[in-house]
């Protein structure tokens, strides 16, 4: 076997690699089979280096559970904001605190609001997974941060939130960075 | 981060808006912070005389409750899916609590009238099923709550025999399995009263139901 052969049969074997992994993940977020958005394992240390990320003029993340009554109620306004504002440069995170098991439930649950967009599963320990976030956040659920463009927490509040609540932190997380004269395309 | 992952986030960065914004109004968002606090570690408990009603028929109050060597107060409810993976444990620790000198006091600050499986009846079934020997009470204003800054179910506080606070937060680090529990934190505070030892971890948190508090200034 050739020097080329050599190579080309490594960068076969790193596409197959590659792709069986793609499968496997694929395999594991689709658990219900059915219609819904893809959902992604993420630490609190994820949820934040994405938060960093360049690419929005705000974020907001929601931790919520399918169990969750409040978070449940709470939904709509907060999908509400979301897609009024996304034209707007806002993105929003959607992070699940249900188990792994009950991705089914998850998945069934935003399909139902026709979420579409990647949402995430909580994972790691849950303590760090809080004092992450917020050192002010109790554990309670629902709770809400919203950034501005620079990743800087602008809101926080823990508990059920109404639809003119997310659009105040969320307009004013957009205006923050616009105040600093540093607005991002 | 495997390359699927590495994959996925960056389709999620290529695909995030783009699309420069209109100026949005700076508006504060309502703070309405629920919780009153702060009471924290080594502070004297707030309310201890206040009288809530028990599901064993007869009032009481903290201070009633308290035992010889501390008073573990611990805000849950019936209808909480965090709360119900917890009740064995807390049945558990609680009544093992009981037997060594420590007062405890079960509350629920929870309005039924959100949740029917918070119902005073529900609670009086519910401490009858898990064999509660202790008080399971009612917090029927919130106050009591919203004193002791608790925002969550379940959500301890464990107070030494002088009324101060020693141990604050969950009850252990895994709801779902108890054979995986790594961290018995409220177990350990309440040995470590009992034994007169310092607290392994005074301060801990774990996800729980927002507390739906009753409306201020309700009876």
């Amino acid at each position: 076997m050739g020097m080329a052969s050599t190579r080309r049969f490594a960068s076969l074997l790193i596409v197959l690699v590659l792709a069986g992994c793609a499968r496997h993940d694929a395999e594991r977020a689709q658990v219900s089979g059915g219609a819904g958005p893809p959902i992604q394992p993420v630490t609190a240390q994820e949820i934040l280096a994405r938060v960093r990320a360049p690419g929005a003029r705000a974020t907001l993340v929601n931790v919520w559970a399918t169990w969750c009554a409040p978070c449940r109620e709470e939904f709509p306004g907060l999908l509400s904001v979301a897609r009024g504002r996304a034209r707007d440069g806002l993105r929003v995170m959607l992070i699940s605190a249900d188990f792994e098991d009950q991705l089914p439930a998850v998945r069934t649950f935003l399909a139902a609001r026709a979420v579409s967009d990647t949402a995430y599963l909580k994972t790691g320990d849950e303590m760090q997974f809080i004092n992450t976030l917020s050192p002010e956040w109790s554990g309670a659920l629902p709770a809400t941060f919203v950034y501005d463009g620079g990743g800087r927490l602008v809101a926080f509040w823990e508990g059920m939130a109404d639809e003119a609540r997310f659009q105040g932190a969320v307009d004013q997380a957009i205006a923050a960075i616009h105040s600093q004269g540093d607005a991002r395309p | 981060m495997n390359p699927m992952r590495l994959l996925v986030f960056s389709l999620g960065l290529a695909s995030a808006a783009l699309v420069p914004a209109s100026s949005g109004a700076g508006q504060d968002p309502d703070p309405s912070p629920q919780a009153e606090g702060p009471f924290s570690i080594g502070q004297p408990a707030p309310m201890q005389d206040v009288r809530m009603k028990s599901v064993s028929g007869t009032d009481i109050s903290i201070s009633e409750a308290a035992g010889t060597k501390g008073t573990l107060v611990i805000f849950t409810c019936n209808h909480c899916p965090w709360a119900k993976m917890w009740q064995g444990r807390i049945a558990a620790i609680g009544n093992a609590a009981m037997r060594r000198g420590i007062g405890v006091l079960a509350v629920n600050s929870n309005d039924p009238a959100a949740y029917a499986e918070d119902s005073f009846d529900e609670m009086k079934a519910r401490a009858k099923k898990l064999g509660f020997k202790f008080p399971y009470v009612v917090d029927a204003t919130s106050d009591v709550a919203r004193a002791f800054g608790a925002t969550h179910t379940p959500e301890a506080y464990l107070l030494d025999a002088q009324g101060n606070l020693v141990y604050h937060g969950g009850v252990d680090d895994n709801a779902r399995e108890e054979k995986a529990v790594k961290a018995a934190w409220l177990r350990d505070a309440v040995d470590a009263v009992v034994t007169g030892k310092p607290i392994p971890l005074a301060e801990t948190k774990a996800m729980g139901c927002s507390i739906k508090f009753h409306e201020k200034g309700s009876s």
